[in-house]
């Protein structure tokens, strides 16, 4: 249980590896967005690892990787096609960010080629919930500011003008930014990259 | 978008692939230590991005029209331009690390969704690649700058990278009318 809680908070692939930053900034404009960018993601990676588990040992060395990249770039497409199919209008939401899920670097920074398949699962579960939880975290500030708003609902009324901003990639970047500075500061780490 | 030269300023300019649209973010972070780095990452990527454009030109009478297959398509020709990347510039890299580039894959995903064929494709993609290369090299060398600046212990590493990212964004919104 160590790695599924260490990918939850202390090694957040988001605010602390600074990974799958692009649909941190780019996608997490709501906290619905987030969330259900976030739990795509995470399905796709943990049934990925799964069919790698079973396909790995008759696969040649070195090639693990590729292989994983084209089960995840299948599910991706399966997935795209279902969601079209059950709610498109999430899928005009995501744009092309609900495909790139075949490019978030977890990719390659995920180490369940070296450990059993429980622990393996249970740090992509880890890494996913805190994925989802960073792209949430992300989506609140920016549905607030942006929106005067949180998960849809309208929490501030005329006394404050929305900051439009902070729903653009510029402003993305920025919250994104400061607020893995305010997980350093309270994490007490900082300097460099914490992979 | 008609002429030549309103392509790719919007490729370098106002639809910045790293900055507008947010994409290749991991290079930025991970590739910007030092300008040569920078350049290597950015021409590599420019050089996988100019092997799908061509590809999709090529391959443009094949594009599936319902909607999962054609992203299938565009992932497929994304993964294989990735993958040939390291191989056109001779970069000493793991060849793997170039499948997760979401500039490179998402610059095709975007020609997909705005309809964009024949041979605009490369034209486009040569703006926005070189949109990308520059964006690499100003960020290195505004780190490079930042290194000897006091940041505070918090901000340091990718957090200011991305508020410099941001600011620099934001001045190319400037841009827009």
């Amino acid at each position: 249980m160590k790695t599924f809680w260490e990918g939850l908070i202390k090694k957040n692939p988001v605010l602390v590896l600074a990974l799958g930053l692009m649909p941190a900034v780019a996608i997490a404009r709501t906290a619905a967005d987030g969330l259900a960018l976030g739990l795509i993601t995470t399905a796709v990676f943990l049934v990925a690892a799964m069919i790698r588990f079973v396909l790995a040992p008759a696969m040649p060395g070195g090639s693990s990787r590729i292989l994983e990249g084209l089960i995840v770039v299948v599910l991706t497409v399966l997935v795209y096609g279902l969601l079209f199919t059950a709610n498109p209008g999430l899928v005009a939401r995501l744009g092309i960010f609900l495909p790139l899920i075949v490019a978030n670097t977890w990719l390659l920074h995920n180490s369940s080629g070296l450990r059993s398949f429980g622990s393996a699962l249970l740090e992509i579960a880890g890494k996913g919930l805190g994925f989802a939880l960073a792209l949430v975290l992300i989506g609140v500030v920016r549905e607030f500011l942006g929106y005067g708003a949180v998960f849809g609902q309208q929490v501030v009324t005329g006394a404050l003008p929305p900051m439009s901003l902070a729903l653009g990639v510029p402003g993305g970047l920025i919250i994104v930014g400061l607020l893995m500075a305010l997980v350093n500061v309270i994490c007490k780490q900082g300097g460099e990259y914490h992979d | 978008m008609t002429d030549g030269l309103d392509i790719l300023a919007q490729g370098i300019v106002t639809g910045n692939l790293a900055l507008i649209q947010g994409l290749g973010l991991y290079a930025v972070t991970r590739y910007t230590k030092d300008t040569h780095t920078a350049l290597r990452a950015g021409l590599n990527t420019f050089a996988g991005m100019l092997v799908g454009a061509t590809l999709l030109w090529l391959l443009g009478g094949y594009v599936p029209t319902s909607p999962a297959p054609q992203v299938g398509f565009y992932l497929v020709i994304g993964l294989i331009s990735a993958l040939s990347a390291p191989f056109l510039t001779r970069r000493n890299v793991l060849s793997e690390e170039y499948v997760v580039d979401s500039a490179l894959i998402g610059m095709l995903l975007l020609l997909g969704r705005d309809g964009i064929t024949g041979v605009v494709n490369v034209w486009v993609v040569a703006g926005a690649g070189l949109g990308y290369v520059l964006t690499l090299v100003v960020m290195a060398t505004l780190r490079q700058r930042l290194e000897l600046s006091p940041v505070p212990k918090a901000l340091k590493g990718t957090p200011i990278i991305l508020i410099t990212a941001g600011l620099l964004a934001i001045a190319l919104l400037g841009f827009r009318f």
